[in-house]
């Protein structure tokens, strides 16, 4: 019995010491994995099943004044091999060139690389992406990137500017804004399982990252495209070799359209050359010739050196001046201050010179910005060239006076132009209205900013009244007219320097910049055509595309004709009684006399309106349709001042 | 007799119930560490069950953030889809050739005072 026991005690203790063992084995075991070698297997453990996944910038939109996209970003796939796991490169190879459009012989030497990674091609389209993906090869996969697209096209291209691969403007809006646009790069780390598929266990925080701040331009898509056509067709239609367009609201600043040629689609950067990139308006300066006789005019009138009706002997087209001959187009005798401008007579402008000195005429150059950069937040404006007046030689006083010796950018041009259209101020021009972050904060705006006065009000009306003159019979820029409107401009035909032999070439740039309705300026536009081989002058090449981005952007613009309309050439024998009757109607209320209230009721808002221009009555719409009412009643007192109420309906 | 017999008796009797209160001890014993045992394998397993239930939710989120990149991808589509439609140089082209549309003459156009 006692025997017995001892035997189950010591088989106890043979257990215990065991299973004693056992632990201090498991807890040594553990000890060694845990805290030993615990970073070591726990980075081992990470690498595995964790995985850091790269959340790409997105950058933000861009969109012209009326919120029409300009440039949008999404995301394409592109497509990689890892060559060292590809099985049958040859039928692999020639799968790929299929779908991809490539030449087999390329991909078969992608594959052959000994580098562990290749791209075999970028950003492609969804169909291609799909077809690949279908294939399910071993080796080769597929790659999200952001992949910058522009819905319009080559419209603004050259102003948008474009982004490279790796998402970072390189010209244009795209570059000069890019911190704001850009947006944030980010990464996360989350699980994977053994298929290597994410399980976000962590949640999607760390993947919410915020895309770039959307730039609000001042462009109107409507203008621009307008200003892009038809500076084309004059460009194409005379032979030239690159030309300009800007239109600006002169008293903000704000630019509504910049057009350049050769045009430039910002899709396809990589094929296009740096001449069709530039843009001309603010990175090229050229001798403006005759438009710059303006800036002499200026001078002139507001340091009261010489008066509107002053006369002046323009010498019958050849005069001797400080050792050369200046000539006229057309020789001319005595001529007033008005008409010498009205048909740009260079003589005459000489002798206005002589009688302001050069170191008024400078002064006023700068205070016009020649010389310095408009500052306006597109990159790579330049200043122009300008000579201290200490440095002009006694011909530069007449050169200058005729725009020769002188380079400026377009941009500076029109707003010197500006200036005197809005009164006499320098304002800077912008082409982006407003930065807004994707919750909708305002990072930036742009207001109208005066840079300074330039001449008094009083000036620049009296010079918008002498640049209406231009365009009207007699002068340079007829063909600027646009219908219904007053147009204030003058032309300019500029020689080119001959820098290879000195002197000037027979190259010439033809331009035109003028504002409209020239009493109460909406739109201030310049056109240049740069070597145009058909027709030359300004007047002829640069003067009919004004007047039709003018015409098309008052309609835009919704801006009234100040001067009465002419009914349109029926061409339809359908409408001939409904016009007959208007014309009838308004004449037979002008009859009337001018005390009684004239009948609108029963026309239609067209013909009502027709109506009330032709016998300038003043009215307000309510409705719309025909007339049915009108306020006060037809036959009662009329008063001018008076405003007919007309309610339609139907 | 009656002595002989009751002080036995009473011996066996104190044994027994401290027999029983020995064996009530180690049932209250047993029943708690059943009940512990139970508590902590409720608790592994809830642990296990919302472990698991986790990693559920991050494939069905993952498999929604995929979903929803898509749409937004898509979305992004459909507007460059829409902005290139609109896009004047297009429109200008439609109303002239498929409509016949002309630029309107003076007068055509009516500005609204």
């Amino acid at each position: 019995m006692r025997r017995t026991q001892q035997r189950h005690h010591r088989r106890l203790v043979g257990a215990k010491v065991l299973f004693l063992g056992l632990f201090l084995a498991v807890g040594g075991r553990a000890f060694q994995l845990q805290i030993l070698q615990g970073d070591k297997l726990m980075r081992l453990g990470q690498r595995q099943h964790l995985k850091e996944w790269i959340v790409l910038p997105k950058r933000g939109a861009l969109f012209d004044r009326a919120g029409e996209p300009l440039a949008l970003s999404m995301e394409s796939q592109s497509v990689y091999v890892r060559p060292h796991r590809i099985q049958d490169a040859d039928k692999v190879s020639q799968n790929l060139a299929q779908i991809l459009g490539l030449r087999a012989v390329d991909v078969q030497q992608k594959i052959a690389s000994e580098k562990p990674f290749v791209w075999i091609k970028r950003q492609l389209s969804s169909p291609e992406a799909e077809k690949i993906q279908a294939l399910n090869l071993e080796g080769i996969g597929m790659f999200y990137e952001p992949n910058r697209l522009y819905p319009q096209g080559q419209l603004a291209g050259q102003v948008i500017g474009f982004v490279g691969r790796d998402s970072e403007g390189l010209e244009g809006i795209e570059l000069k804004y890019n911190d704001y646009i850009r947006g944030e790069t980010g990464s996360s780390v989350s699980e994977r399982d053994a298929l290597g598929r994410r399980v976000l266990v962590q949640g999607i925080e760390g993947l919410q990252i915020p895309p770039g701040s959307d730039v609000h331009l001042t462009l109107d898509t409507s203008i621009q495209h307008i200003a892009e056509k038809e500076l084309e067709a004059s460009i194409v239609k005379n032979r030239a070799k690159a030309g300009v367009a800007i239109v600006v609201d002169p008293h903000t600043g704000e630019v509504l359209a910049l057009a350049n040629y050769p045009s430039f689609d910002p899709n396809h950067y990589a094929q296009q050359s740096a001449a069709q990139k530039r843009n001309r308006a603010v990175t090229d300066s050229f001798e403006p010739g005759s438009t710059f006789k303006t800036i002499l005019a200026a001078t002139a009138l507001e340091e009261e050196v010489v008066g509107k009706e002053d006369m002046f002997y323009c010498e019958m087209g050849q005069y001797h001046f400080a050792g050369k001959i200046i000539h006229d187009t057309h020789p001319s005798g005595w001529l007033s201050f008005a008409k010498i401008l009205q048909v740009s007579s260079n003589i005459g402008f000489t002798k206005i010179a002589e009688k302001v000195k050069k170191e008024r005429y400078f002064k006023y150059i700068e205070k016009f910005g020649f010389g310095k950069v408009t500052g306006i937040d597109v990159p790579g404006e330049v200043p122009g060239l300008l000579r201290r007046a200490d440095r002009w030689s006694a011909i530069d006083l007449a050169t200058h006076a005729f725009g020769q010796g002188i380079s400026t950018t377009p941009m500076q041009l029109v707003m010197a132009y500006a200036a005197i259209a809005n009164g006499g101020i320098l304002m800077r021009p912008f082409v982006t209205r407003r930065i807004v972050s994707p919750s909708g904060e305002v990072l930036l705006e742009n207001q109208p900013h005066v840079v300074r006065r330039v001449v008094s009000e009083k000036t620049a009306k009296l010079l918008a009244s002498m640049l209406r003159d231009v365009t009207t019979e007699g002068g340079t820029g007829t063909m600027a007219n646009v219908e219904g409107f007053d147009v204030a401009g003058k032309t300019g035909t500029a020689q080119k320097a001959d820098t290879a032999h000195g002197g000037y070439s027979k190259k010439r740039v033809g331009s035109f910049v003028g504002f409209v309705p020239a009493n109460d300026p909406r739109l201030v536009a310049l056109v240049l055509i740069d070597e145009p081989e058909a027709q030359v002058y300004g007047g002829v090449v640069a003067a009919p595309v004004f007047r039709n981005i003018a015409q098309a952007a008052l309609n835009r613009l919704s801006v009234a004709p100040d001067k009465a309309a002419t009914i349109p050439a029926v061409t339809k024998q359908a409408d001939l009684p409904a016009r007959q009757m208007v014309k009838r109607s308004a004449q037979a209320a002008v009859n009337v006399g001018a005390d009684a209230v004239p009948d609108f009721t029963g026309l239609s808002l067209r013909e009502a309106l027709e109506k009330a221009q032709a016998m300038k009555v003043k009215v307000r719409l309510q409705g719309n349709g025909y007339v049915v009412r009108q306020t006060p009643a037809a036959g009662g007192h009329w008063n001018d001042e008076e405003v007919l109420v007309l309610n339609l309906q139907g | 007799m009656a002595s002989a017999v009751s002080a036995p008796t009473r011996k066996v009797a104190g044994v027994k119930r401290e027999r029983w209160q020995r064996s009530a001890g180690s049932r209250w014993r047993i029943v708690f560490g059943v009940i512990l045992g139970f508590a902590l394998i409720s608790v592994v397993l809830a642990h296990v069950w919302l472990r698991l239930q986790v990693v559920r939710m991050g494939y069905v989120l993952s498999t929604t953030s995929k979903l929803q990149t898509r749409l937004e991808q898509e979305n992004r589509e459909l507007k460059f889809e829409l902005a290139t439609l609109n896009s004047p140089e297009r429109l200008d082209a439609l109303a002239r050739q498929r409509l016949g549309l002309v630029t309107p003459e003076r007068g055509q156009v009516v500005v609204l005072p």
